[in-house]
């Protein structure tokens, strides 16, 4: 049976949850030992400091208290809740949720219970589930509007769309006064509630909504877009090409808005002349504008183009604009226009040769005017469809001649060393390019780079050392790592493997792996807050994005990585000579030494850093503090137990390590036919020869030229030959009907 | 190059282009707190001319604007503030960051009633105090000693926004016609009474203002005279803005 506390321990009680929610864990934890003295049974007492000691990262004695108190007291809805808490903050969302559901019988109308379960149902996307919990909290509290937009949300995202508006304009017609203009939460629930009407197709309906209920919104860019596309989709062309005109004004750099403008305008396509003129309509009235000068370059041809490429071009080679090749490049499709370019450039260095004998260049800005010209045709020869690399290295030398001390013209000359493919030469002229301005992080992190394709993994960790925080414990990794930086990670990891350090190697991709679940994870919170800040469309936005997170170029690299070299550890397993994480045909001897040097200093490094986090709470970005704080919680819990990835080097199952990374690569890049090769690899290693098979399906379709995919293809085949009488009946059937791609 | 506004999905490539080019870094979920907070008034720059790897490519971002709204004041009156601004250095001298803020502080004004915006500038970056000061306008509040974490001192960099409400009144007041007498008192009110929590005494110099734009529609009949009515509303919402702000102050 539960104990029931006295009056002053009730109080301490009390007392307990609060310092729980202020983060004071000893003090909670004192106050919970107190009431625990007096009464050693009290399942609510243990419950909370078990919650206590998760936030401390006790996990596992965490559990086990709380699974104590739910013995003693299981009719109490704050054990259950505790209990829920804890899976959950170990993500193990379905038992938690479970908890929640059980907490909730036990105690109906505790908000905060079901508002708990409401955040873990749309966080895994039940929307079923949520869209009752939110109907329940209506019902408890429907004089707050966030209730009732937090209804339509869940409507929403199950795809109810009538309900959801059905839910909005119920709430409006309740509403006794007219809001303020003022009010953001009513602007943008209407808004809202106008996106719902479009994403319903009655497009005419939600442009009278918008005119009528929408047109003051306080987010007028919103406004001025929804009335320009929605006259564009009902075919109102002058309304559509005044509304696009509107929004030119207002941003002139936007594409989108002058297409917008063309199609409403129905000017007649190959018109060279007619869509010229709406550029310069706008080129003519803002000097600065960028946009409607370069676009026209898009659709002119012949004279027409050599004309306005011309006067581009002279125009960012006066101003010394380094982006110019970049803003260009993708005219190079046309080859015409790609043979043209190089043409302008030397006519702009020839007309100059003429006027200026050199002399004013020379106390000019480099980049500017002869240097500006040198360096666009320095990347023109190093661009892949217009390559000519002993070209590129003989402008960017004359640009270099120019200016010895140009950032940029070093930069392109370690390019070029790159594409040559020595990475040698290439990272140490990026790290030249670095020296000339060691203030500039861009370069910097370009050096880094350089020097990881170049397989220094050490000194680019110095370099990029110059930038990160100080103060961070564990160094300038632990700061990359901290900061999510994906991009080294990623390198970092790719030259450990050429390098023969599976550990290393695996231990950043599985890093990258975390960091997209902390992606994932950080969702979590926005559930209740921008119901409370009233941003509803970009919450949507959010979640859907969120679906979709790991589609991201970003994982698919890593994850890529990873699967090729859990099969490489698969088919080659590390042999006699091989030390644990360590490619056994590397020198070995180099390589141990360098990890012992490696840890030492680590270690080294961690002491000192440890000795300065006292001072570091002090002085900080106020931009960061509420983020530095959630971060050295976390410092509290995670000590990394396999900082070399030794661990993961020394793994039984490589196929099956695969499967963490190859799962979502294939559920949300489908596409990618490079993901469709390896998900073959491992499936066939595996035996899974349906999902092999389903794999090399989907290869075919995207490619079916592609070698590695007919190789694939004959694999496939010469290993179920000799096996096909031993599957499942079931299972030859399938092959039988869907095995008949390969012509081999 | 395409200016336009961030979207979640250009969170991570902002959080790298952050990375790449500056020291002050954010975890993602900073980003986000950012963009679903005040998702009208954080920007990007994408370089959309690249040529597409995947199907599941993202845009290129070469330069963002990630910027809010205080919230809690402490000097009570609504302002923005920029988080963190930049670009790329291949993407430089194309007005990209000028263009960025420029956006960012329309929207500031529009939707949030930003008075004015604030950012924090190492002393020692000359090319962006220059774009700040020399040309976006900003000032120079104060110095914040070794508010970098690399110990560096901060310039407090300010701007007054009251030629965005200004232009914003004038082309409400155009947009609506024979409703602007209205609107611009309505506006007005709102504004006072969120900023001074309703105070009485602000109440005439509010009504003076709402009148303005109505004084105008009335003449905006013809149009040679638009131009100077233009000129005459300007003056009188600025004077309003001083009165507010210096009361504050």
């Amino acid at each position: 049976m539960p104990q029931t506390l006295n009056t002053r321990e009730a109080n301490l009680f009390r007392t307990v949850i609060r310092h729980y929610e202020d983060k004071q864990y000893k003090r909670g934890l004192k106050a919970a030992e107190q009431i625990l003295k007096k009464n050693p049974k009290h399942g609510d007492t243990m419950s909370m400091k078990a919650l206590i000691m998760n936030a401390q990262g006790k996990t596992e004695e965490a559990f086990a208290l709380a699974k104590e108190a739910l013995t003693i007291d299981m009719k109490s809805h704050i054990c259950w809740h505790v209990y829920g808490i804890l899976y959950r903050t170990n993500k193990n969302f379905d038992e938690a949720i479970k908890a929640y559901k059980f907490a909730l019988k036990l105690e109906p109308d505790s908000h905060q219970i079901q508002r708990d379960l409401a955040i873990l149902q749309v966080q895994i996307r039940d929307y079923p589930g949520y869209v009752q919990s939110r109907f329940v909290m209506l019902k408890a509290r429907p004089h707050l509007r966030q209730n009732w937009t937090a209804l339509a949300i869940a409507y929403h995202l199950e795809g109810n769309l009538a309900q959801a508006e059905n839910i909005l304009s119920t709430y409006e017609k309740s509403m006794t006064s007219t809001p303020l203009k003022t009010d953001f939460e009513n602007s943008e629930a209407v808004l809202y509630k106008n996106s719902i009407i479009a994403e319903r197709g009655d497009i005419e309906r939600a442009l009278e909504h918008l005119e009528t209920e929408a047109k003051n919104s306080l987010d007028r860019l919103a406004v001025m877009e929804l009335r320009a596309r929605y006259s564009a989709q009902l075919g109102k062309k002058t309304e559509a090409a005044k509304a696009y005109r509107a929004l030119l004004d207002r941003n002139p750099e936007h594409p989108d808005y002058y297409k917008g403008v063309i199609e409403a305008l129905e000017l007649p396509e190959g018109d060279e002349v007619a869509l010229k003129a709406v550029y310069d309509e706008y080129a003519g009235k803002l000097p600065r504008c960028d946009a409607a000068r370069r676009l026209p370059l898009d659709f002119l041809t012949g004279d027409g183009f050599r004309t306005a490429a011309k006067a581009y071009l002279t125009l960012m080679f006066d101003k010394g604009v380094p982006s110019t090749f970049a803003n260009l490049k993708h005219l190079y499709s046309d080859s015409f226009k790609r043979d043209v370019m190089p043409v302008l450039a030397e006519e702009y260095l020839d007309e100059r040769k003429g006027s200026l004998d050199g002399n004013e260049q020379a106390n000019s800005d480099s980049s500017k005017g002869v240097g500006a010209a040198l360096y666009f045709l320095a990347q023109h020869y190093n661009y892949f469809l217009s390559r000519d690399l002993a070209k590129a290295m003989e402008y960017v030398d004359r640009a270099v001649e120019l200016d010895i001390n140009n950032v940029d013209f070093h930069m392109t000359k370690a390019r070029i060393y790159k594409h040559q493919d020595d990475t040698q030469k290439a990272s140490l002229a990026m790290d030249h390019a670095r020296s000339l301005d060691t203030r500039d992080r861009y370069i910097n992190s370009k050096a880094a780079k350089y020097q990881l394709r170049n397989n220094e993994n050490e000194k680019a960790l110095t370099t990029l050392g110059l930038f990160t925080r100080a103060e961070t414990v564990g160094g300038p990794l632990a700061d990359l790592v901290d900061m999510q930086c994906i991009w080294f990670l990623t390198e970092d990891g790719e030259a450990w493997q050429r390098r023969g350090n599976y550990g290393l190697a695996l231990k950043r991709y599985h890093t990258i792996f975390n960091i997209f679940d902390i992606w994932q994870e950080d969702q979590f919170d926005f559930h209740s807050f921008s119901l409370r800040k009233g941003q509803i469309r970009a919450y949507v936005d959010m979640v859907r994005w969120e679906d979709q997170l790991r589609e991201h170029p970003f994982y698919f690299r890593a994850a890529l990585d990873a699967v090729k070299l859990y099969l490489l550890m698969h088919d080659k397993p590390p042999g006699a000579n091989g030390v644990n994480g360590v490619d056994g045909s590397k020198v070995n001897g180099e390589d141990s030494a360098e990890k012992k040097k490696a840890l030492k200093k680590a270690k080294k490094e961690a002491q000192k850093a440890e000795r300065e986090a006292a001072e570091k709470a002090a002085k900080q970005d106020p931009n960061k503090a509420s983020a530095q704080k959630s971060k050295d919680a976390e410092d509290v819990k995670k000590k990394d137990d396999d900082p070399n990835g030794l661990k993961l080097a020394a793994t039984s199952d490589p196929l099956g390590d695969a499967m963490k990374f190859l799962g979502p690569m294939l559920q949300l890049s489908p596409k990618n036919i490079d993901g469709q090769i390896a998900g073959f690899d491992v499936y066939l290693r595996r035996k899974k020869y349906l999902l092999a098979l389903k794999c090399l399906k989907a290869a075919l379709l995207l490619d079916e030229d592609h070698p590695r995919v007919k190789e694939q293809a004959a694999q496939l085949r010469s290993t179920l030959d000799p096996i096909f009488d031993s599957l499942a009946p079931k299972v030859q059937e399938i092959i039988k009907s869907e095995f008949t791609a390969p012509r081999l | 190059m395409d200016i336009r506004l961030l979207r979640p999905s250009d969170i991570p490539l902002i959080q790298h282009a952050n990375l790449e080019n500056l020291p002050e870094n954010y975890f993602l979920k900073y980003y986000l707190y950012h963009a679903l907070s005040w998702p009208q008034l954080s920007y990007v720059a994408v370089d959309v001319t690249r040529p597409r790897k995947s199907p599941y490519d993202y845009p290129k971002i070469v330069g963002y604007v990630l910027a809010k709204m205080e919230e809690e004041p402490s000097d009570g009156v609504q302002h923005g503030h920029i988080t963190s601004l930049s670009v790329m250095r291949t993407h430089r001298r194309l007005g990209i960051a000028e263009k960025l803020m420029r956006q960012s502080q329309q929207a500031m004004v529009e939707t949030f009633g930003a008075h004015y915006v604030s950012l924090h500038v190492r002393v020692s970056n000359n090319a962006a105090i220059h774009l700040y000061r020399d040309t976006l306008g900003f000032t120079n509040e104060k110095t914040e000693a070794k508010y970098y974490a690399d110990g560096e001192d901060a310039y407090c960099m300010k701007l007054d926004l009251r030629f965005i409400r200004e232009q914003l009144l004038e082309s409400q007041a155009e947009e609506n016609g024979g409703e602007a007498e209205e609107e611009g008192k309505e506006k007005a009110n709102d504004e006072k009474s969120k900023d001074n929590g309703g105070h009485a005494d602000e109440g005439e110099a509010v009504g003076d203002v709402g009148r303005d734009p109505a004084k105008s529609s009335s003449s905006k009949k013809t149009e040679g005279e638009k131009v100077k009515v233009k000129v005459g509303r300007g003056l009188g919402v600025g004077e309003l803005v001083e009165r507010v702000v210096t009361k504050q102050s």
